[in-house]
């Protein structure tokens, strides 16, 4: 199948200048504007295929909302070739806009003055939706995400996550072929988050809509994307799978220990490096072992080589209250992919 | 305590003046417009009236008087602060109005205190220009300058609780600024901002003297010019006490009753 | 399940005129909405008014009750300017003005990244948002002073009623060129409002008759800052009628000012795009 989202060598470096404070700054400003160059995005390469359903990651500033830009239109690569349903995304083509849907958890793109209805029949007409393919949309929608009762309620009045729905139903009136998400879950409570990311399944599903999504929320990532790219500091780390990301053999070896030992001397007696031990605080601990009283867990990141050795280093030294082996989890993968990266140890593939 | 609480009001006019010269171009702009512009405005119309009209006066005042007048009017509506109410009524509207519920500051004053530091700065300097102007070319009284500014400034604190008594309209309603509007034009006729006061006649005087706003433009001017005696300008000083006392009083209420309406609608 | 359309079947057919017609038409409901939210906007936006025009015609009585005409103008010439300065800043008011108020939101809140996606004019979106409704009524309130001032005025009236369409729809224009040009520097300052704001410095000088002025600030209002074309202009040419070289000056001066306004906002697009990340 030919792509439909095609990144080559994508390099995005911006300008900005540096304004300092203190006198005359303004003028200086105005006339002899020192440049600062900073570089978000230094040479990145993918393709996407119709009706994948893609999770972009990486810390703040490593170049995700960039990248969404970039295949937005809104702005153009510095160099590299950006192409969208085999268009240049930059032109903005009459046809490109019609096949896109950018959605920015952080800026509302339905005035909020206004009962969602009307903002959608605004839509309506910019997208020139037939009458009844609008109507059978919109009731579609608003029955997936559950919000039929709120359509004539203005969107200031309704909860975060409810305008959040709003938002959505909003991008995805016109059909989309490709939809970029840029942290659809930001600020929503688990069980919104939850509800938004049921419906953006059903609706890749149904309508095979290519949709990128960037989230801060692993989760997101977890239960909706079949492929990750990671990015950071504008480099591409990670491009695959999840599921591969987190496998190769890994697995989390959790201990409760009657000892508490800390954490050096569980490295000591394990010889595990110290980077790879844990001790979640509890509100971090992933969902499943809460209630076990108050001794807190280790976290120990073992193979299948050295799973025996490390329990059995373990129980000649302590009295384990707790053992279990659990799959690694996305978010701790990467925290330590980035950690990995920053300290030089062994790059991933 | 006490030295903590004039902290925040040293600190929030400190900050109101970085933040207004950070942007030097765009402070004077704002300098620009708010004062040379209405001034060519009003020196055009007299002109217009004097030189091609071929009027001789007008209500006993000569082209010179005008002229003078508006000139003078410039160094006291400089200390006009600014936009503060519509800041106001945009904090209620948009809801920021929380962030300052929060800190011990009071939004009225905090607001008023930030964005006059600028013009504090401005009264500054047209104080001192307007006792050299008075000393070299006659006209202004340069021992009356200061007394005349501090009038000017307390007429601009009681122009601006009014206008934020008025701005708490905003907990109610939305499209609270427009009655800002209304006050606005209000003001700048009744203050003699836009036209000298003596040019109305004499049987609408009781209208400009019934409200306080006089006392931030027109009555400064009169008194730096001489035309007030002291006697005068004291009665309007004490006069103008008591509206300083009303206002807060103003403030109190509408601000009191808005904000408690306002919480519990939950911010 | 039900069967609902597929991505296939994207959009219907229509001209682009017909799109934004449309488009317009969404957002005069959208409005009319709006301001059944808000009702008591009518009275206010009436009131905010009457006192503007309550407050010129004090000062022009005032100043009327001590010369006979100024520039040439009587008092009742000057009142039917007035009544049509009014009219053509409703109309302004009532599609743009809001609008603008909102203007800088393009950029400092970023509403331009979403609005650039729209398969519409981000400028047509954004200006056509706000729709004042009420503001129609000081329309119709501007036109009835003219009306009632029309024959003191030495304005011979009958077929010439027809020519006040054009000529209201290009003093809006030209508030509307102005406007913008006062507005298009949210992409290089922070501070935008400084400079719009100067635009009502400015609007002092639009609200007389530009022959009263001294002929140096009478030049800049019909040329650099043609102020004098918002209802001055358009009031000379009800009341006296225009010499060709002048008609000449201001469709130079607007098209001037059209190319000013394309070339900022081109200027600034490229400054957003350049210097966002």
């Amino acid at each position: 199948m030919e792509p439909v989202i095609v990144a080559q060598d994508i390099r995005r470096s911006f300008r900005s200048s540096k304004k300092e404070e203190g006198k005359n700054s303004t003028w200086k400003y105005l006339l002899k504007p020192e440049w600062v160059e900073h570089h978000a995005l230094k040479g990145v390469s993918f393709s996407i295929e119709p009706g994948a359903f893609v999770g972009l990651i990486g810390a703040n500033g490593a170049g995700k909302t960039t990248l969404l830009k970039i295949f937005s239109g809104l702005i153009p690569p510095s160099s590299g070739t950006a192409r969208v349903l085999d268009q240049e995304p930059f032109k903005r083509s009459l046809d490109f806009r019609k096949q896109i849907s950018l959605v920015m958890g952080q800026k509302a793109q339905l005035w909020w003055d206004l009962p969602a209805v009307d903002a959608f029949d605004l839509l309506r007409a910019i997208y020139e939706i037939p009458e009844k393919t609008y109507r059978d949309r919109l009731g579609m929608l608003a029955e997936l995400l559950d919000v039929q009762k709120l359509l004539n309620t203005q969107i200031r009045r309704l909860s975060l996550g409810e305008r959040m729905k709003m938002e959505l139903i909003g991008a995805l009136l016109h059909w989309p072929k490709v939809v970029f998400l840029d942290e659809p879950t930001i600020g929503l409570d688990v069980l919104a988050a939850q509800k938004l990311r049921e419906f953006l399944r059903e609706f890749n599903r149904r309508e095979k809509a290519t949709i990128i999504l960037t989230s801060h929320n692993m989760d997101d990532i977890t239960r909706l994307c079949s492929r990750v790219l990671i990015l950071r500091s504008g480099e591409m780390l990670y491009d695959g799978s999840p599921q591969k990301l987190t496998r190769e053999g890994e697995k989390r070896l959790r201990v409760r220990l009657q000892e508490q030992p800390t954490l050096e001397q569980l490295a000591a007696t394990t010889q595990i490096p110290i980077e790879r031990i844990t001790f979640p605080k509890p509100e971090d601990a992933d969902a499943g072992d809460e209630g076990e009283g108050t001794l807190p867990a280790a976290y120990l990141t073992v193979n299948s080589q050295t799973l025996m050795p490390t329990l059995q280093a373990i129980l000649a030294k302590y009295t384990p209250i707790d053992l279990g082996i659990e799959e690694q989890g996305l978010e701790n993968v990467i925290k330590r992919l980035f950690q990995e990266e920053a300290s030089g140890i062994t790059k991933r593939p | 305590m006490s030295t903590l609480r004039l902290g925040w009001r040293w600190a929030a006019l400190r900050n109101g003046f970085l933040d207004a010269t950070a942007y030097r171009v765009e402070f004077l702009i704002e300098v620009l417009g708010q004062a040379v512009v209405p001034v060519i405005t009003q020196l055009v119309l007299w002109y217009a009236v004097f030189k091609l009209g071929g009027a001789t006066e007008m209500a006993g005042l000569s082209y010179s008087d005008l002229i003078l007048y508006t000139l003078t009017s410039i160094l006291f509506s400089q200390i006009r602060g600014g936009d503060h109410d519509f800041e106001l009524a945009e904090m209620i509207r948009t809801g920021t109005l929380s962030n300052y519920l929060l800190r011990p500051a009071g939004a009225v004053e905090f607001v008023y205190i930030r964005g006059s530091a600028p013009k504090l700065f401005l009264a500054g300097v047209c104080l001192v220009v307007g006792m050299i102007v008075g000393a070299i070319f006659g006209g202004i009284h340069p021992e009356r300058m200061p007394a005349a500014m501090l009038m000017a400034f307390i007429g601009n604190i009681i122009h601006y609780q009014i206008s934020a008594a008025i701005a708490s309209i905003a907990f109610y309603w939305e499209e609270a600024y427009s009655v800002l509007m209304v006050k606005n034009l209000f003001v700048s006729l009744l203050s003699g901002e836009l036209i000298h006061l003596g040019i109305f006649p004499e049987k609408w005087k009781w209208v400009w003297e019934s409200f306080p706003f006089y006392l931030y433009v027109f009555g400064p001017v009169q008194y730096a010019l001489g035309k007030w005696t002291h006697v005068e300008f004291f009665r309007a000083l004490a006069l103008s006490l008591v509206w300083l006392a009303v206002g807060w009083a103003l403030v109190r209420i509408s601000w009191g009753i808005g904000t408690r309406r306002y919480l519990s609608l939950g911010g | 399940m039900k069967n609902y359309p597929s991505v296939a079947a994207a959009t219907g057919p229509g001209s682009r005129i017909a799109l934004y017609w449309n488009v317009f038409k969404v957002n005069v409901k959208n409005n009319f909405v709006r301001e059944a939210v808000y009702r008591t906007n009518f009275i206010t936006t009436v009131i905010v008014d009457l006192v503007w025009i309550a407050v010129q015609f004090s000062l022009f009585t005032v100043i009327y009750a001590n010369v006979e005409s100024l520039g040439g103008w009587t008092k009742h010439q000057v009142f039917f300017f007035l009544g049509f300065f009014f009219a053509s800043d409703a109309l302004f008011s009532t599609f743009f003005a809001r609008n603008f108020w909102q203007f800088s939101d393009l950029v400092n809140k970023g509403e331009l990244d979403i609005l650039l996606t729209k398969p519409v004019h981000p400028l047509f979106l954004s200006l056509t948002r706000f729709i004042s409704m009420t503001a129609w009524f000081n329309v119709l309130l501007g036109i009835g002073v003219m009306i009632r001032y029309a024959e003191p005025a030495g304005f011979e009236g009958g077929w010439r009623w027809l020519t006040l369409i054009p000529w209201l729809a290009f003093g809006t224009l030209a508030a509307l060129m102005l406007r913008f040009a006062f507005s298009v520097w949210i992409f290089w300052t922070d501070r935008s409002f400084a400079i719009a704001r100067l635009y009502f410095a400015f609007f002092t000088l639009a609200d007389k008759p530009d022959p009263i002025f001294p002929i140096v600030v009478r030049a800049f209002l019909m040329t650099a800052l043609p102020f004098a074309f918002i209802g001055s202009v358009p009031a000379r040419a009800l009341l006296q009628g225009l010499e060709l070289r002048e008609y000449a000056l201001i469709t130079g001066v607007m098209v001037f000012f059209f190319f000013f306004n394309r070339h900022f906002w081109r200027k600034g697009m490229a400054r957003y795009q350049s210097a966002s990340s």
